[in-house]
């Protein structure tokens, strides 16, 4: 049946009004993975560049750096260079967070495989889809010029770091860098809503007959969590960041202590944000980690309802832990108590995802195909970083690491190793389906090896600087650092080679087209999308299938 | 009581033995800064106590994984099973992980607690402010005239200039132009509050750490243990040169506080060498008796 | 074989549309203009590639937005036309109810952020440690010397004309399922009517309340969430404008009115944050408080 579709598709439209105005979920996932590989690249170059001013005590790269860009000298490229060591860091935590892995785990592969998976036709609002991702554009261009205007006194760009915290975001940094990085954040934010919207409709309304909730794969069910968790935190970001804009151009008060405001306030907002936004950015790679683990080991999931509740109860407790990021604000006794036992309960349904994904291995019939070697990266990588995060949960003990190199190695563990590497599973794993060739395999385990390496050379070290006492978002250092900053310098370049080794795949697989075949990971492969061709047909599922 | 056994095993790293009278960090250094309160015991006798919990899970999935890398392959076992369920084995690693939490949790209230009672009441207030980019100390001892000075980087043109030379004792960017001193042994409260921007006010070897947000007056509190100069950095990005405002204390014995608090009112500088030979002169006569 | 694209299911694949690269071209625009217009305002410089932008009042910003406005003109124009040719299958419909609660479920958690804003200062207007609020307050809320509107004054009536507002919209439903269109119209008429009078008694003790909007985080508070929600009555007097306009055009039929429907839904939840806003603002937090004497 899929084949004869394939035949021919007048509707189909070509050129560039097939892309640019596109109402086909997988051409717009399509976009959304270039979008997100091109970001991830700029996010990239933005950190081995922090690296390379931090391999070595003293201030060596960025004054040269500023002098060349803004085109200031001397002293004045002294202050300018520090200014942008700052932006750089807030500038690759948005672009990494907010253009890298959200487009790719939820605007990529949420849109390519969701609607196949649940045996739908497209998504729901297919045109509200498109401008989802076309939101992302001028949102993405906002920010990227934002980084060439005037913040504060000679300096330029967003230097508030990705959370953005008043005073500094608004007295600090008067000039209209942080406005454009705000509405940069709008625009990214209301295309998460949007997103959102459209997801839960679509995994509500458009599962094929048969598919009830409880049969559905676990990838549509974390997708469906995870669009839960951006429609209730996203528009508490945009109010407090809108409160941001007026205090900054409207003379509102909102953080203003001098007129009865409160700095704190800004941090409650955004963390009742953020951290849901932590576990948007891990719960879809969940998904895809479940989906991997068990096509290569042959196995259905094992306790597929506990993976299932494992995650609302993370998503539902993920809201009502969010001041572990303020414990050493002066939050009262009280509130810090509260805040630790929450958030130690988050571990409990994790680590129920961790045991369930080792004995969804147990007994299988494992191969270690690309993806599976990233998916193993990511169950034991991410578990690291896990127990470290249930390590700083508790504030007695956070009072010593917070504002350290404990808690960016913390979070690079669940995004850099943790989410990254989930998404280049999924990539490896549905790069055949997507595109219908196969990319060479010595190539993909080189990436990921170079990757894995690099990158824990770079994180595990950043334990002991923050044990040490380093505090982070700093351009120098106490030369005592010196050590392991270098070494983490060195792994980040070695990672930097891994994304080229990447790129340098994808252009190989697409040079060869070698053919892949409707399913080339064999019988562990049991979700819909491998019984479509590669790549699926425009349209695909015209006759539902039907789930038993 | 856990904390009792467990202290025997964490207590070897908890760093009793630090004589040095310069507390900053060290090369290669990578576990924390020797203690120099007992907060800061306590908090890195937790931190080890975690440790005996996380790293064996760690390696528990990593043996795990190992396991079924190696016992499970298509190779050695062409052949998978089909079990997916096993009540059992799922009600385990649910209540396992509490019981860890659990475990875990109760020296951390304790922890917490103990952070929030201290058991003296304060000695001695100071007032510190943080400002874009260097500190006030404001000693609040009732005075009318209070003392109260500016602390800034020290920049390197003016290391001769204060006796600040030696770079083992003054390390680049943890050294500044004036110290908080404080008394040894003294309950020493800390009033932080920030006057343009969020800093935070932070003393790794003190186990204290407290934003210094603007309008808000927080508080935190130390008892140092030790004669000595301590270095703790801001601690929240604050701007330009937030890597450049360091904290240093100054840890004293409670008759060369006295002095120096007497003259630092009038002349801060000349209060803060005098003080400074004292420390140096001691400090030979502990080498030269030993 | 001709059969080929015989689609199997009733879900509607839509046609590609210009309109979503347009609006966030228009977005783009907007929000460049915006800062622009913001920097104008206050007389600095928005400077690119060595052209001053801040000089252009708000005409980039107006342009962005006639884009934006157009694009949803388009869009909604385009749903509407799908609509009367069928696509809108029980399915699609259901879909668009999904979507509705889903907007109207963020727009809830929008509010939450400005009442969290006002929580925050009139709950705690003077803890020991918030040292420059308790100044301010005085340690009381409303902020000490503040005169506040008496709540039982206009935005009593405003209340009151909200909730008439609701029945005649629940009026002009029933009319419309009866298919007793003059009473549909006559409905949404007044409805349309009595959203525009809210706005006028809005506008009325903005300009007359005895407080202002700026550096005061009682006027912040105030003014941010009784003003969006303000913001939020207009758009949905202008949607429901539009079924009226769509009503006495011949449109909707007792079976298919779901754009109705969603203006309905709208404005009830538009309803709903005013009565918090009235009980929690107006009421609750002047209690105790000097008023105003208009
Ligand atoms: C993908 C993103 C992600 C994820 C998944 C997590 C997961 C967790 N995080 Fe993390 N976190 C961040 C991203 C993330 N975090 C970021 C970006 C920051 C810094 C923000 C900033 O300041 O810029 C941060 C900061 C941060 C802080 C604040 C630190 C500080 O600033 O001082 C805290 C404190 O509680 C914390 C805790 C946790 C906890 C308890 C988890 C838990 O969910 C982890 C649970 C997982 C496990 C525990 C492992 C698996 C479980 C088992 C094998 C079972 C057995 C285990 C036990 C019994 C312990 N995180
Ligand atoms: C997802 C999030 C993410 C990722 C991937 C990374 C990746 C990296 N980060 Fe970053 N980082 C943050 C989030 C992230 N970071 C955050 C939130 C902060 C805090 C900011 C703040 O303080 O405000 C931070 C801060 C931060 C600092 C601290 C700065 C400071 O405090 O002074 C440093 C310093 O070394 C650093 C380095 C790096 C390096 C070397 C990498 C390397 O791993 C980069 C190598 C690249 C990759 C591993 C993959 C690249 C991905 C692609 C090319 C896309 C592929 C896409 C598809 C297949 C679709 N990061
Ligand atoms: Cu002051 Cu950072
Ligand atoms: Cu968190």
């Amino acid at each position: 049946m899929a084949a004869v579709q394939e035949v021919h598709d007048d509707h189909r439209p070509h050129g560039w009004v097939r892309w640019v105005y596109s109402t086909n979920h997988k051409d717009i996932g399509t976009l959304y993975l270039i979008f997100a590989i091109c970001a991830g690249c700029i996010g990239a170059f933005l950190s081995i560049m922090m690296r390379a001013e931090l391999m070595e005590p003293g201030i060596q790269i960025f004054p040269g750096l500023a002098s060349m860009v803004y085109g200031v000298h001397g002293d004045a490229a002294l202050d300018a260079g520090k200014s942008m060591y700052n932006m750089f860091t807030s500038v690759h935590a948005l672009i990494m967070i907010f253009f890298m892995i959200m487009p790719a785990m939820i605007g990529g592969f949420g849109n390519w495989m969701v609607p196949i998976m649940i045996g739908a036709p497209d998504m729901a609002f297919p045109r509200m889809n498109n401008i989802s991702f076309w939101l992302l554009v001028p949102a993405f261009l906002l920010l990227l010029l934002s980084m060439f205007m005037p913040s504060a006194a000679g300096a330029w760009g967003p230097g508030g770091g990705w959370t953005l915290y008043p005073p500094l975001s608004t007295s600090g940094q008067p000039g209209p860098a942080m406005d454009l990085a705000i509405l940069s954040i709008h625009l990214a934010g209301a295309s998460s809503i949007l997103g959102a919207i459209n997801f839960i409709t679509t995994i509500f309304n458009m599962r094929a007959p048969g598919m009830t909730l409880h049969k559905m794969p676990l990838f549509p069910w974390a997708v469906l969590v995870t669009a839960f968790l951006l429609l209730l935190s996203l528009p508490v970001l945009a109010g407090a960041i809108t409160m941001l804009l007026t205090d900054r151009n409207f003379g509102t008060s909102f953080f203003a202590p001098d007129n009865g405001g409160d700095p704190i306030l800004f941090q409650h907002l955004f963390w009742f944000f953020g951290h849901p936004e932590v576990y948007i950015l891990i719960l879809p790679g969940f998904g895809m980690i479940s989906q991997i683990v068990s096509t290569f080991s042959k196995k259905p999931v094992f306790g597929y309802l506990g993976m299932v509740y494992a995650m609302v109860a993370i998503g539902a407790v993920g809201f009502v832990v969010w001041a572990h990021h303020m414990y050493t604000t002066g939050i009262s006794l009280d509130t810090q108590r509260y805040f630790v036992f929450a958030t130690m309960v988050i571990a409990v349904p994790t680590g129920v995802k961790v045991f369930s994904w080792i004995a969804t291995m147990w007994g299988g019939s494992i191969e270690f195909r690309t993806p599976m070697l990233w998916a193993i990266g990511f169950i034991f990588l991410f578990t690291v970083g896990g127990v470290t995060g249930v390590q700083l949960a508790n504030a007695g003990l956070d009072r010593s690491m917070q504002d350290t190199y404990y808690v960016v190695a913390h979070f690079h563990y669940v995004l850099s190793l943790g989410a990254v590497f989930a998404i280049f599973a999924g990539w490896y794993y549905w790069f055949p389906k997507m595109t219908g060739y196969m990319y060479n395999s010595f190539i993909a385990r080189l990436h990921f090896w170079i990757t894995f390496i690099g990158v824990n050379i770079i994180f595990f070290p950043m334990h002991f600087l923050g044990l040490a006492g380093m505090p982070r978002r700093y351009i120098d250092y106490p030369d005592a650092f010196a050590g392991w900053n270098r070494i983490e310098s060195y792994g980040s370049y070695l990672a930097g080679f891994g994304v080229l080794v990447f790129l340098f795949g994808v252009f190989e697989a697409f040079a060869k087209k070698r053919v892949a075949g409707a399913n080339p990971w064999g019988p562990g492969a049991t979700t819909l999308e491998w019984q479509l061709p590669s790549p699926p047909p425009f349209h695909q599922w015209e006759q539902l299938p039907r789930i038993r | 009581m856990i904390r009792n056994i467990l202290a025997l095993v964490g207590g070897a790293s908890a760093g009793f033995a630090v004589t040095s009278a310069m507390a900053a960090p060290r090369d290669w250094e990578w576990t924390f800064q020797p203690a120099a309160t007992d907060m800061m015991r306590q908090i890195t006798w937790f931190q080890d106590y975690t440790l005996w919990f996380i790293v064996p899970i760690t390696i528990l999935v990593m043996v795990l994984l190992g396991y079924c890398m190696f016992r499970f392959s298509a190779k050695r076992n062409p052949v998978p099973s089909q079990t997916t369920h096993n009540t059992l084995i799922e009600v385990i690693w649910t209540v396992l992980p509490v019981v860890v939490l659990i475990a875990i949790a109760i020296p951390s209230f304790q922890l917490l607690t103990a952070q929030y009672n201290p058991k003296d009441a304060p000695k001695l207030t100071v007032k510190a402010t943080g400002n874009q980019w260097n500190w006030d100390y404001e000693y609040e001892t009732g005075d009318k005239d209070k003392l109260s000075f500016n602390s800034s980087i020290l920049a390197d043109a003016d290391r001769a200039k204060l006796g600040k030379e030696n770079r083992d004792e003054y390390p680049r960017l943890l050294t500044v132009n004036h110290e908080m001193v404080v008394p040894v042994n003294a309950m020493v409260r800390v009033l932080v509050t920030g006057a343009d921007v969020i800093h935070s006010f932070a003393m790794p070897p003190f186990g204290i750490k407290v934003d210094a947000v603007p309008g808000r007056m927080n508080e935190t509190w130390f008892k140092a243990e030790k004669e000595g100069i301590f270095y703790g950095q801001c601690s929240e990005l604050c701007g330009k040169d937030h890597a450049f405002m360091p904290i240093a204390i100054r840890v004293v014995s409670q008759q060369q506080y006295d002095n120096w608090y007497k003259t630092a009112k009038n002349d801060l500088d000349g209060a803060n060498k005098a003080l400074m030979a004292e420390v140096d002169h001691n400090k030979t006569k502990v080498a030269a008796a030993n | 074989m001709a059969d080929t694209h015989a689609k199997h299911h009733d879900y509607h694949l839509v046609k590609p549309s210009p309109n979503p690269v347009i609006g966030s071209i228009g977005a783009f625009i907007m929000a460049i203009g915006g800062v622009a217009w913001m920097r104008y305002m206050e007389q600095s410089d928005f400077p690119i590639f060595g052209y001053n932008l801040a000089n252009t009042h708000f005409w980039i910003f107006a342009f962005g937005a006639l884009i934006v406005l157009y694009t949803m003109f388009a869009w909604w124009s385009d749903t509407i036309k799908e609509a009367h040719e069928g696509d809108h299958t029980p399915v699609v419909s259901l879909h668009l109810r999904y979507g509705m609660i889903m907007f109207i479920a963020s727009e809830v958690m929008f509010f939450v952020a400005w009442f969290w804003a006002f929580f925050d200062a009139s709950l705690f207007p003077g803890e020991a440690e918030q040292v420059a609020r308790t100044a301010f307050t005085g340690g009381v809320w409303p902020p000490k010397g503040m005169e506040v509107l008496d709540p039982f004054h206009l935005p009593l009536y405003n209340t009151i004309i909200l909730l008439l507002s609701g029945t005649t919209v629940t009026w002009a439903h029933h009319a419309l399922i009866n298919n007793n269109r003059k009473g549909l119209i006559w409905g949404l008429v007044l409805t349309v009517a009595l959203g525009v009078l809210f706005t006028s008694c809005q506008a009325y003790e903005y300009i007359h309340a005895p407080f202002g909007f700026k550096n005061s985080i009682y006027g912040a508070t105030f003014f941010m969430a009784t003003g969006f929600h303000g913001f939020h009555v207009i758009i949905g007097t202008i949607f429901l404008f539009v079924c009226l306009m769509r009503a006495i055009g011949g449109d909707f039929t007792p079976k298919q009115h779901f754009g109705f429907e969603a203006a309905a839904w709208y404005w009830h939840f538009v309803d709903v944050v005013w009565l918090f806003l009235f009980t929690c603002i107006y009421v609750w937090a002047s209690h105790g408080a000097t008023i105003a004497m208009e």
